[in-house]
């Protein structure tokens, strides 16, 4: 077996491998034979386990070759006219650590979550999507054309989408489910038209004709008018998946779904996605100025609303929820800077922190009594902030859009999603005033 | 002036009594048991239930499918049924239906027996034609009733009987088709015959009370607008942040003008634009700065349009829609005491008045949108509550082919053919009818309920019966001196280790009392920076106990603390600045991926990684040797008005006065350990649920360590000596902490044992870390996780790693299942598996002249095994209503509760993982006294003599000299029948148990009965 044919399978086996364990799973499950807990838990544990094995041993090889990247032609999905989607998977110096981190933390979820939901009614629910959620991250981490990389971004979106909606019986859940599931494919938008102008600007989606092969300093291949078009576009895509200004409004709702989804999701890896597809088109970015100065500006906004924000949510898990927002806007940023290494260091360190902070949540007050015990007193939280500076009318009036969230809701409600229900109400209304009209047309004629 | 005043007080009168239907639970840190209902005490159960499920929209009693599972799984039998109709027909003259041919009793049976669906009109079509219902006979009728229908019809007229279940005309008809051509005439008669009468007969039109809320009426009116839904978030946003206990980095501006003004001031700023529905909000509250919430009410009352002799209701229904969190700013306002960091200055009123400006405004944009034009006057609210009044639908009961099915129904579970269906007049037909009906599905769960807890009541009973023939003559031979003697808590989860202790042999006495060992205390151990009380809830300590190192370790015990405090400052900032946009932008990439290990270990490795952080955390404790300072100190210096230790006649009468309680006042073994207890365990808003609750919710080692020191001062036995309580000079007490969820033990005190009982002291000790092994592996039966085939080693280590292990939403399973409560000697119950389902306190009538004793044993255990027992019947029955749902979308909020997802109201109760394996019946009180005693003592005590008359337990007198069982029944006692008189018997615990997972009926275990005890009987 030569070192290409080895990686290559490699990389299909870690798209293979939780793929395979969805199918096992998932299929009893549609004729309502669903696995015993313990071998979900094992089928689901056991594909990201093998994917994450295989991610290390691709690591390993890679890391022998100096990361020269290496690309894996696994046919094509469809072709439409000219034009063709080839599925293409990449192993290079950002793929690879990251597949590994992906998968490693998807089978460390895997655990918790088989002890966490044992006798849940919707247990296998909760097994199919993580495993469709895992498939549909490495697929898009591995991705090398925007395609595939739109495929697996839209696994990690819909089972995002269902597991905060996984308590079926409670509206609130529903609710932000549907909140979350609607941010989401407004900003798809965005990718799916980057897809469209990449096809029309070079006939085919794969990465490789948009910028050289060596991450992070590749040249950009294609003119900067184009390279400005699919990086805004792209930006605009993971505005909603990192919940940026003004799409934030659904990740503290986000938090009504079970405690491991939240962490793996909110703290680790969906909030990241947006990241990881701008790191992967860094060179797009590179030659555009105009989006990564776009992209500093939303990432600056969404960083101060966040953490001022953040300071006075009250629960748990929306404080965490704001944090999370905190960190992947600044990540945000660093991308823009046209840093590369930082912040792919800073997603895998924030994701660890966070889904291990989001884990503890429910022990909070044990943690809190030991806290206390310790340093023998209730702690100072937050400590300096710039906020101190303000003299106290500011302070009430920055307490009070704090604690509104920046109004960002309001403001969508009222000024986009009000009139934009009223227009499409006054629309179905003209509607049926046209129909009744034609069909008394109709009638008078044919008397 | 004066009539202002009138009106202020009125408000409070109103506010008081309202405030009496919210959840009494206090913050989430302290969790304290109570009873859900406890507002309604003052009522029957029975009745107390059905009022507050109108009230609150709750559910009264398990549902009625889950009951009849119960009867087809046999857990109630028929003759329950049977039974508690008759109690039910006591006294009540006989009726019959029907033209005399149904007795009322026998259709209230078979409605019972039998389920009859009640459909709507649309069911009932889409029932008569996809499915045969009518052309088919029910299947579970019997037999005999079957074939009257069939030779009924064949006769061509109805056959006047006595009773439906007697044959006539005992035709057998052996031909398959010709049956089932019978059956389909024979129904189709009797469906026409239904569908006829009931055409005929036309009940009167109910009309429902409207609700005195806007909201529900708005709702009732326009189903897609709901107040509710625009206000909530924004108040509860409103709350939480007023009572946040230290989540929030920034605390809400001016909290000590209390919540209304604060909200007032901030919602009334001029910036940043509002939601649809609130644009009027910040004018409004404009107008309230300044005023008194008192005041504000009012205004809002008389806005809001609502007549003054609904204010009340008004007022209690307002309350009551977000009664989480209202409950807990009342708990603030009642018990500042007990809040966590701050006492912000709450008051129910305040929030009251809040939600009236808000409910007002919600209701003036849902009055807009709904097309009500306001005729100019100011307050129009009136005129639009009055109109949705007069928009309010009425209620529509069953139409005639609804009304026809049932009745189709239950004329074949009672025998009536279709000839005799039709030979009703309206009349009858009427009353048969309703006689159905008020039989309503509340009624026959209230009855099946009834017949759920006399099946159990039997079972106990019996079982008690059955062990004391074996028992008794026993007890009047002297044992020779026992090892050891063990004091426990009461708790229901000590009966199985004190099974596993008696099993070692007879020489183990075991004793059972309140887990605060008659100490109430605040205390503060080495490592709390703060006292905390540790006694029952109803008691304020007067004394604070601490617990300090001795002289020769203070310096390594300073050092320990300024480096356990530098380690707490740096965790906790780098936990809090984590959050924060700078810091948290440093330490994600520096830390983040250090952060990996704890992430890893914790969830794949809960055991090692928790043994790993505890010895770190640690830091060399085990080095310090302490003393508690129970003695009274020369400088009090405690601001909380406490004083220091307790002096000699204090610790002295305490002694006595467990140990009399007890009944140990002779006979002491060389060594008594004293064992109280706690839980720890993660991922567990709820843990100190699982603490003791003679504890306040806290933990029961210092106070078992506490007692053990004073019953070992040699001046306090000369005190009770002379007081006639002689404890002999060779018996040492060992204090103890028994850990429920990890099933492990510490002891305390060990440097201090006099050499002569070192030994025994080290043979105690094995002994108590085999019954711990034991225990967990009886434990482990419940938990589904734990494999069936376990070692009982294997169960231990299985039980601790359950104790650390964040993903584990199951710990421990807290005071699920308990049912049973026994006041009395040991020695009676002494061999009997409870199955970990029975309070067991100990108490010695013969010691007892004229139940003082007793009385002040109820009044300590009654209301705190009720409040445990009726908590987990109300979590259970109505998991939503009175529990707190599942625990996994639970957020913490606040530090003070916990909340469903971001933005809830808070939930109260237990979590549906600590009461899923419960069985909801009131508490058995089994009690070794005469009736009269117990009449007695129960009567001098307000808070017990509510719960026995109104039957919120179940109480049982234990002769204890004649045996007899008599039952608490409306003022008297009724004797109990036994139903059966063995046992089953084992040898051992493990052997009844072992491979069973639900529920187990009481079994005699041979190893645990005590001294040359024979025992007759079945071996199991």
């Amino acid at each position: 077996m030569t070192g290409h044919d080895f990686v290559s399978t490699l990389i299909v086996l870690q798209l293979a491998a939780p793929a395979a364990s969805l199918v096992v799973i998932g299929l009893p499950a549609l004729f309502d034979r669903n696995l015993s807990e313990t071998a979900t838990r094992r089928v689901v544990g056991g594909g990201f386990g093998v994917g994450f094995m295989a991610g290390l041993c691709m690591f390993a090889v890679l890391a022998s070759r100096r990361f020269a990247p290496e690309i894996v032609h696994a046919g094509t999905w469809f072709r439409v006219g000219h034009h063709e989607a080839t599925i293409h998977l990449v192993a290079d110096a950002l793929s690879v650590p990251y597949v590994c981190f992906s998968s490693g933390l998807c089978w460390l979820i895997n655990a918790f979550a088989g002890k966490y939901m044992h006798r849940e009614p919707g247990f296998t629910r909760f097994f199919v999507l993580l495993a469709v959620f895992g498939t549909g991250m490495n697929l898009m981490v591995l991705a090398d054309s925007i395609d595939v990389l739109f495929a697996g971004w839209e696994c990690v979106g819909i089972s995002s989408a269902l597991l905060i909606g996984f308590f079926l019986e409670r509206t609130n859940a529903i609710r932000a489910a549907l909140r979350g599931y609607v941010t989401y494919r407004i900003c798809d938008v965005g990718l799916l038209a980057a897809s469209v102008v990449v096809h029309r600007a070079v006939g085919t989606g794969d990465f490789d004709r948009l910028f050289g092969p060596e991450w992070p300093h590749a040249p950009c291949l294609v003119s900067s008018t184009t390279a400005s078009i699919v990086s805004l576009l792209i930006v605009f895509a993971a505005m909603g998946k990192t919940a940026q200004v003004p799409f934030s409004g659904w990740l503290p709702r986000a938090m009504e779904g079970p405690t491991p989804s939240s962490a793996i999701f909110y703290g680790a890896l969906s909030i990241h996605a947006g990241a990881y597809v701008l790191l992967r088109c860094g060179p797009l970015l590179d030659a555009s100025p105009v989006a990564s100065t776009c992209l500093i500006l939303i990432g600056a906004a969404s960083a101060a609303h966040a953490s001022v924000v953040g300071r006075v949510q009250t629960d748990l898990k929306s404080m965490l929820a704001y944090a999370s927002m905190t960190q992947a806007s600044l990540i945000l940023v660093e991308i823009g800077l046209g840093w590369r290494v930082i912040p792919l260091v800073h997603v895998v360190g924030h994701a660890i922190l966070r889904s291990l902070q989001i884990l503890r949540s429910p022990s909070a007050l044990h943690d809190r009594h030991e806290l206390e015990a310790a340093i023998g007193g209730h702690p100072q939280l937050g400590g300096w902030s710039p906020l101190a500076w303000l003299p106290s009318g500011a302070r009430e009036a920055a307490y009070r859009i704090a604690l509104e969230r920046g109004y960002e809701e309001m403001a969508v409600g009222r000024f986009v999603v009000g009139p934009l229900t009223r227009l499409l109400e006054r629309a179905a209304e003209a509607e049926s005033r046209w129909v009744a009209w034609l069909a008394g047309e109709r009638k008078g004629t044919r008397m | 002036m004066n009539a202002s005043t009138d009106h202020s007080t009125d408000l409070e009168r109103m506010l008081a009594d309202a405030a009496h239907y919210l959840p009494a639970q206090g913050p989430i840190g302290v969790f304290i048991h109570h009873n859900t209902l406890h507002a309604f005490e003052d009522r029957p159960f029975e009745q107390a239930v059905i009022d507050a499920a109108r009230m609150l929209k709750t559910e009264p009693f398990l549902s009625e499918t889950r009951y009849r599972e119960e009867l087809a799984r046999g857990r109630i039998r028929r003759a329950d049924i049977d039974a508690v109709l008759a109690a039910e027909a006591a006294g009540r003259p006989e009726t019959t239906l029907a033209d005399r041919r149904v007795p009322l009793m026998e259709l209230h049976r078979a409605l019972l027996l039998h389920a009859v669906r009640q459909e709507s009109d649309a069911a009932v079509r889409w029932t008569l034609t996809e499915s045969d219902a009518i052309e088919r006979l029910r299947p579970d009728l019997a037999p005999e009733s079957r074939r009257r229908f069939l030779t009924a019809d064949r006769a061509g007229a109805s056959i006047r009987r006595d009773g439906p279940t007697v044959i006539d005309g005992p035709t057998v008809i052996d031909d398959d088709t010709a049956e089932v051509d019978d059956e389909r005439l024979a129904c189709r008669a009797l469906w026409h015959a239904c569908v006829e009468v009931m055409a005929r007969a036309r009940p009167s039109i109910l009309h429902p009370r409207p609700p005195v809320r806007h909201r529900d009426l708005i709702v009732a009116v326009a189903p897609m607008l709901d107040t509710d839904a625009l206000v909530h978030p924004l108040l509860i946003r409103l709350c939480a942040a007023f009572l946040d206990q230290g989540v929030a980095a920034w605390t809400m501006p001016g909290r000590e003008s209390g919540l209304f003004q604060s909200s007032a001031r901030l919602l009334s700023g001029r910036l940043g634009p509002t939601a649809a529905w609130s644009r009027s909000l910040p004018a409004a509250m404009r107008d309230v700065l300044g005023m008194t919430a008192e005041a504000c009410v009012e205004r809002e009352l008389a806005n809001l349009g609502v007549p003054r002799p609904e204010w009340a209701a008004f007022v209690t229904e307002s309350l009551l829609a977000l009664r989480g969190w209202a409950g807990m700013i009342r708990q603030f306002e009642e018990r500042p005491d007990r809040a966590p960091v701050d006492a912000v200055p709450a008051r129910l009123v305040d929030f009251l008045a809040l939600r009236l400006v808000c409910d007002r405004i919600a209701t003036e944009w849902c009055g807009r949108r709904m097309g009500f034009r306001p005729n100019g006057t100011d307050p129009w609210l009136g005129g639009f509550r009055s109109e949705l009044l007069d928009r309010f639908p009425p209620h529509r009961g069953p139409g005639t082919l609804a009304r026809a099915f049932r009745l189709h129904q239950v004329a074949q579970l009672v025998g009536l053919v279709a000839g005799d269906i039709q030979s009703l007049d309206e009349n009858e037909v009427l009353r048969l009818e309703h006689a159905i009906t008020s039989f309503d599905a509340t009624t026959r769960r209230r009855l099946f309920h009834l017949a759920y807890e006399r099946r159990h009541r039997i079972e106990i009973l019996d079982a008690l019966a059955a062990n004391e023939s074996v028992v008794r003559p026993a007890s009047v031979e002297p044992a020779a001196r026992p090892t050891v003697q063990w004091i426990f808590c009461i708790d229901e989860r000590c009966e199985s280790f004190r099974r596993h202790v008696e099993e070692l042999g007879a020489a183990h006495e075991t004793f059972g009392t309140a887990g605060f060992f008659g100490v109430p205390m605040y205390y503060r151990g080495l490592d709390d920076w703060h006292a905390t009380p540790l006694c029952p809830i109803v008691v304020r300590p007067r004394h604070t106990v601490l617990e300090l190192p001795l002289e020769e370790v203070a310096g390594l015990h300073a050092m320990r603390r300024s480096l356990r405090r530098r380690y707490g400052q740096i965790t906790g900032s780098v936990t809090a600045g984590s959050r924060t946009l700078l810091r948290g932008g440093l330490f994600a990439p520096l830390l983040g991926a250090v952060a990996a290990i704890p992430l890893v270990a914790r969830v794949a490795f809960p055991r090692l990684a928790a043994r790993i952080g505890r010895t770190a955390s640690d830091l060399g404790r085990h080095r310090i040797r302490t003393r508690l300072a129970v003695e009274r100190q020369a400088d009090p210096g405690f601001v909380s008005g406490t004083q220091a230790g307790f002096d000699l006649a204090e610790m002295a009468s305490i002694v006595r006065r467990v140990l009399e309680d007890i009944g140990l006042t002779s006979g002491f073994a060389r060594l008594v350990a004293v064992v109280g207890h706690g839980s720890s365990s993660r991922n567990n808003p709820h843990e100190s649920a699982y603490d003791c609750g003679a504890c306040g919710g806290g933990r029961g080692g210092p106070n078992a360590r506490a007692f053990s020191m004073m019953a070992n001062d040699p001046r306090i036995r000369e005190l009770l000596a002379a007081g006639g309580l002689v404890i002999p000079a060779d018996t040492w007490f060992v204090g103890g902490q028994l850990d429920t969820c990890a099933s492990s033990l510490t002891w305390h005190d060990l440097d201090l044992v006099p050499a002569g009982h070192a030994g025994d002291v080290a043979r105690m000790r094995d002994c108590a870390e085999r019954v711990a092994t034991f225990d967990a592996h009886e434990r482990c039966r419940r938990f589904e996780t734990a494999p069936p085939g376990m070692t009982a080693v294997e169960a231990r280590a299985h039980v601790e790693a359950r104790s650390v292990d964040l993903a584990q939403v199951r710990p421990e399973l807290g005071h699920a299942t308990n049912a049973v409560c026994v006041i009395g000697r040991r020695q009676r119950t002494r061999g009997l598996f409870l199955d970990r389902r029975a309070f067991l306190v100990s108490y010695d009538p013969t010691t007892d002249s004229g139940g003082t004793i007793l009385a002040r044993t109820l009044a300590a255990v009654g209301p705190v095994g009720a409040g445990i027992n009726l908590e987990y019947y109300f979590s259970l029955v109505d998991r939503l209503g009175y529990g707190a749902g599942t625990k996994l979308p639970h957020n913490i909020t606040g530090l003070v509760g916990v909340m469903d997802g971001h933005a809830s109201d808070l939930r109260t109760g237990l979590p549906l993982q600590m009461v899923e394996i419960h069985e909801p019946v009131r508490l058995l009180v089994v009690i070794d006294a005469a009736p009269e005693t117990i009449l007695t003592a129960a009567g001098s005590l307000p808070a017990v003599k509510r719960l026995v008359e109104n039957h919120w337990i179940q109480l049982v007198s234990w002769h204890p000299t004649t045996g007899r069982l008599s039952v608490y029944s409306n003022g008297g006692f009724v004797p109990h029948v036994p139903e059966r008189r063995d046992l089953p018997v084992v040898d051992r615990s493990i052997v009844w148990y072992a491979g069973h997972r639900s529920h187990l009926p009481p079994a005699r275990v041979l190893a645990a009965m005590g001294p040359s005890r024979h025992a007759p009987g079945v071996r199991a």
